[in-house]
């Protein structure tokens, strides 16, 4: 076969040339340490690395809006504890005002002292974040949401609270709105409340009683009616007879998913009533326990049923804020673990993208020295064979 | 005696255009598409006599080059097809490095812009996040306007390039052409070695430009066709192409041929060589990858607008439209003959698609053409303002008075990248609170709630406008406490006002649940989940990809046709390389075969002279005997 001498210059040269391409492609590799510079290279392995590039940066955010909500909810939690403490003084000056030796001047000091908590209490939950928006006030975070005129306090509040996303697929709640944490808690056990009736003549009295089975109950007012101290009857707010039963004392009466107990002994007519827990506000709590202390006409009697009144309404207060306060605890937990699963995930997306993405120094380092012999390799070859022709041996 | 002198002197000049033959030779070692040549010797014709015929020495009968047809071919088609996939392979593999970019990748840009809103969500009263979330918004416009800029500076680029190829084409057609007239009639015996040369030069240089296929006539001059046979040169005459302006798109090049006056677009029949190949990158890239960009754009623009317009900025305002994109783009053709426009805006992203579409009137009929997937699509509608054509999210509108024949170019998606703007300008602009709020009386004695609402209009002048849902007894509310009574089903929606509820649990009569603007709530961040779940969410193509899974899907495609050109160059570079070895080993000059040749016929003039001397020799002594 006839070897051109024009095409062997011409293939040499290409040869070199490709291979002078490829020690430069390597050597890019290794300066820009990417081995996927364009998508060309390899472009499934792109759309991978986008896609994990996209999450990785997606996870970031989500620990972001965590590590955001973490520190405004350990405000909340703050603000709650020092909301405790507030009520638990104020349950102490309760317990000391109530008591028949002290003179009204006396209890006037204590309702003095209460009015400080009072506006204590407004203080924390008029608390604000670090952005200066009002934690406690729902979604108006930029209104005042409790306002004291005398010794009420309004809320002017939204009553719904935003959310925060701290994984893909997990929002929780930025925060509480004062509405639940200070203004709705629920008076007696929560579910209902008991009272004995204003004209009994019995000496029978009714405990708070319990919920036996929650799904079971209706909201709705009831009267116990006993016939004679033997007997009862249980009517709804309608009339209609719910149950009917004999009584020994003391007797546990059960009905609609609750249970209370009646003690003593009550006379035939006697009534008590089973009525649906409505809500005390903990600024009312205080604020009524204030207008108590500072009245200097009530008897003992009626002094010992309203301060103690008042000292159920602040454990109510006291009790609700610890559900708050764990439910934000509960938030913490979350945001702490998504955190720790993001980092995690992050970890093993970063390790992917670097799998598809970034050079193996071993294998380029190597891939350009082999280039580099071949290349020498030519270039000596070329040198040797171009200067060989006939025509140098014809003197 | 004289015999031996003749027969010398014939060998002497025999061997004499021998090594002029190899001169030629070792000159054009390095000339290219030049054909070694070889002089061929036959004896001359002798004389006979009674003892047998004396030869009567040599001459050069021919010269003639050593070329195969066959092989010439084979190279010629593995250049055009290395040759177009190469054009293909540069031309993609620029905008492949332009998308490829990772940090300012559409995928990172627009999960950017929903990193910035989740941010502002946390806290949307500061204005710090909101200012953030305007210019994230501003690198995603950026990005998306800095690919489209690309892009078309690549179209730009690829239509100078048709021009200009074009013009090398008509250039070296008339080169053969002239070429042809020389050669034609030349006798087989004389042929015109370097003409031929000359010719087949310029056809290997054609066939970088566009496919060749050739055909020898008898006469000696060569038919030249291009394309799927598409005749370039007959005999002395050549064909002139031109770069003749798109019917609907003037800025853009088709390919035509100019005969008889008439000019006829052969741009459907060129294939092969970088003309084919900037042809194919056009249709197959830039144009689907623009308008693929365009589509994600007008993804983000209508989905944070229709939400922007359905929540509450900071003043309790409805929100304003946070992005503009192109509008849809009607092209009318140049032969139209008619007066009617075509207005057409986009109605629906989910059924919108990145394809261009003709619309041409047929008879009085109007028909709609996809011309990606080829293939008529059907339309809604007849086309008049109050029942405009709906077809592929788009509705069309067509005013003044057809012809038939008269057609438009539709193009959905092609120029909304380009236009893709941030039209707000302060935070206080972005609408983070949903529009309106719900809620139950709290006097309520039933165990009815209400759910948040949702924004279904966000046109309805009351949305706003506080409005009750007033129970007359637990089966039946009003609205407003007035008008009709409608039957309550637990958990149904209910619709007024440009909103959507629904009130579930049973409701005493005399209940009520109101729902009024949510102005107030600055703290609100519903809406801006609303636009983070909308962003997120498989929108396009009938609701089958998100956005980003749109864009990642645009940087891999380019990037795999970027690969398979690439891939396709090489090998054809590899076939063309042999092909190319395989015409020089037939063709080509050896200086070391010149060298032997020259050595050989230096050897036999050497030996001719002498004979000459010898026969010289001869006479002195016949002379010197007799003398």
């Amino acid at each position: 076969m006839r070897v051109s001498t024009l095409g062997f210059q011409t293939s040499a040269s290409d040869q070199m040339q490709s291979l002078e391409s490829a020690i430069a492609k390597t050597q890019s590799q290794l300066s820009s340490g990417l081995k996927l510079q364009t998508a060309a290279d390899d472009p499934a392995g792109m759309a991978q690395v986008n896609q994990l590039d996209s999450q990785i940066s997606a996870s970031q955010q989500y620990q972001a809006n965590g590590s955001a909500l973490n520190s405004n909810l350990t405000i909340e939690e703050q603000s709650l504890t020092d909301a405790t403490n507030v009520m638990q003084s104020a349950r102490d000056l309760a317990l000391q005002a109530n008591n028949s030796a002290l003179t009204p001047s006396q209890r006037q000091d204590i309702a003095t002292q209460l009015q400080q908590l009072l506006q204590q209490l407004v203080g924390t939950a008029n608390s604000t974040d670090a952005n200066g928006n009002y934690l406690f006030a729902g979604e108006a975070t930029t209104t005042v949401p409790f306002a004291q005129t005398g010794n009420s306090v309004a809320y002017n509040g939204s009553t719904s609270v935003s959310q925060v996303q701290i994984s893909p697929n997990q929002r929780v709640s930025s925060g509480d709105a004062g509405s639940n944490v200070f203004i709705n808690i629920p008076a007696g056990n929560g579910t209902f409340t008991t009272a004995v009736g204003g004209a009994n003549t019995g000496s029978a009295t009714i405990g708070p009683g319990t919920v036996v089975n929650a799904s079971q109950w209706v909201p709705d007012t009831y009267t116990i009616t006993f016939s004679d101290p033997t007997d009862y009857t249980v009517t709804d707010s309608l009339g209609n007879p719910v149950t009917s039963g004999t009584y020994a004392s003391p007797g546990a009466i059960s009905f609609n998913g609750i249970s209370t107990t009646v003690s003593g002994t009550p006379a035939a007519g006697d009534t008590f009533t089973v009525a649906p827990a409505g809500t005390s506000s903990a600024f009312n709590t205080l604020s009524s326990l204030i207008t108590t202390l500072n009245d200097p006409t009530l008897t003992s009697a009626q002094l010992a049923t309203q301060t103690g009144t008042a000292m159920e309404q602040i454990d109510g207060a006291i009790s609700n804020f610890n559900q708050v306060q764990a439910s934000v605890g509960a938030r913490i937990n979350a945001v702490t673990a998504a955190s720790s699963s993001a980092a995690t995930v992050q970890t093993t997306m970063t390790a992917s993208v670097s799998s598809l993405r970034d050079v193996d120094y071993t294998a380029a380092t190597t891939q350009l020295s082999t280039e580099m012999v071949a290349l020498q390799a030519a270039q000596e070859s070329y040198a040797s064979i171009a200067n060989m022709s006939l025509f140098n041996y014809l003197k | 005696m004289s015999d031996v002198l003749f027969t010398s002197v014939s060998g002497l000049l025999a061997f004499q255009k021998a090594l002029s033959v190899t001169s030629n030779n070792v000159a054009n070692v390095d000339t290219p598409g030049y054909s070694v040549e070889s002089a061929n010797f036959s004896p001359q014709v002798g004389v006979t006599t009674s003892v047998g015929s004396f030869g009567n020495g040599v001459d050069v009968s021919s010269v003639t080059r050593s070329y195969s047809e066959l092989l010439a071919g084979q190279m010629r088609t593995s250049q055009s097809s290395y040759s177009g996939f190469n054009s293909f392979a540069t031309t993609a593999a620029s905008i492949d490095s332009v998308l490829s970019d990772s940090s300012t990748g559409m995928t990172a840009t627009l999960q950017g812009f929903t990193n910035s809103l989740q941010t502002l969500a946390n806290a949307p009263t500061l204005p710090a996040s909101g200012t953030a979330v305007l210019s994230a918004a501003q690198t995603l416009a950026q990005s998306v306007q800095g690919y489209a800029t690309q892009l078309s500076a690549a179209d730009q680029n690829v239509e100078g390039q048709i021009s200009s190829n074009v013009q090398e084409i008509n250039s070296l057609a008339s080169g053969i052409a002239t070429l042809n007239s020389q050669i034609s009639g030349t006798t087989t015996s004389g042929a015109p070695n370097a003409l031929l040369d000359q010719r087949d030069q310029l056809i290997n240089q054609l066939s970088q430009y566009v496919s060749v296929t050739t055909a020898t006539q008898s006469d000696g001059t060569m038919q030249v066709f291009i394309g799927n046979g598409q005749a370039l040169v007959n005999s002395g005459t050549a064909q002139t192409l031109s770069a003749i302006p798109n019917q609907y798109n003037p800025t853009q090049f088709d390919v035509g041929v100019t005969s008889s006056g008439a000019t006829v677009d052969i741009t459907g029949s060129i294939t092969g060589g970088s003309l084919g190949g900037l042809l194919a990158v056009r249709s197959q890239v830039i144009e689907p990858t623009l308008n693929a960009l365009g589509q994600i754009s007008v993804g983000v623009a209508s989905i944070i607008n229709q939400q922007q317009a359905s929540g509450l900025t900071q003043s309790g305002a409805q929100g304003q439209p946070m992005f503009a994109v192109g509008a849809v783009q009607v092209s009318g053709s140049s032969f139209n003959t008619g007066t009617a426009q075509i207005s057409a805006t986009r109605t629906n992203l989910s059924a919108l698609t990145p394809d261009d579409y003709v619309l041409s009137n047929n008879g009085g009929t109007w028909q709609l053409y996809d011309q990606t997937a080829h293939q008529t699509v059907a339309m809604g509608g007849d086309g008049s303002a109050g029942n405009p054509f709906t077809a592929a999210g788009l509705s069309m509108v067509v005013s003044g008075a057809a012809n038939s024949g008269d057609s438009f170019l539709v193009q959905p998606t092609a120029t909304a990248a380009a236009g893709f703007n941030v039209l707000l300008t302060s935070p206080a602009q972005i609408a983070s609170a949903a529009a309106v709020q719900t809620s139950a009386t709290t006097t309520n004695t039933g165990s009815g709630t209400i759910a948040p609402a949702t924004v279904t209009d966000p046109t309805d002048p009351n949305l706003l406008t506080a409005t009750s849902l007033v129970f007359s007894s637990p089966t039946q509310y009003q609205i407003n406490g007035a008008g009709p009574t409608f039957a309550y089903t637990p958990g149904a929606a209910i619709t007024a006002n440009g909103w959507t509820t629904s009130i579930s649990g049973a409701p005493a009569a005399g209940d009520s649940f109101t729902v009024s603007s949510n102005a107030g709530n600055p703290g609100d961040n519903t809406n801006l989940f609303a636009m983070i779940d909308g962003l997120s969410a498989n929108s396009l193509n009938g609701g089958t990809i998100s956005l980003q899974g749109a864009a990642n899907s645009l940087v891999s495609q380019v990037g795999s046709q970027t690969q398979q050109a690439q891939a396709n160059a090489q090998a054809q570079q590899s076939v063309n390389t042999s092909a190319t070895a395989a015409v020089n080993s037939t063709s080509g000059v050896n200086l070391d075969e010149e060298a032997a040749n020259m050595v050989k016929f230096q050897q036999a003039y050497q030996a001719c002279a002498q004979l000459i001397q010898a026969s010289t020799t001869m006479f002195n002594t016949l002379i010197t005997a007799i003398g």
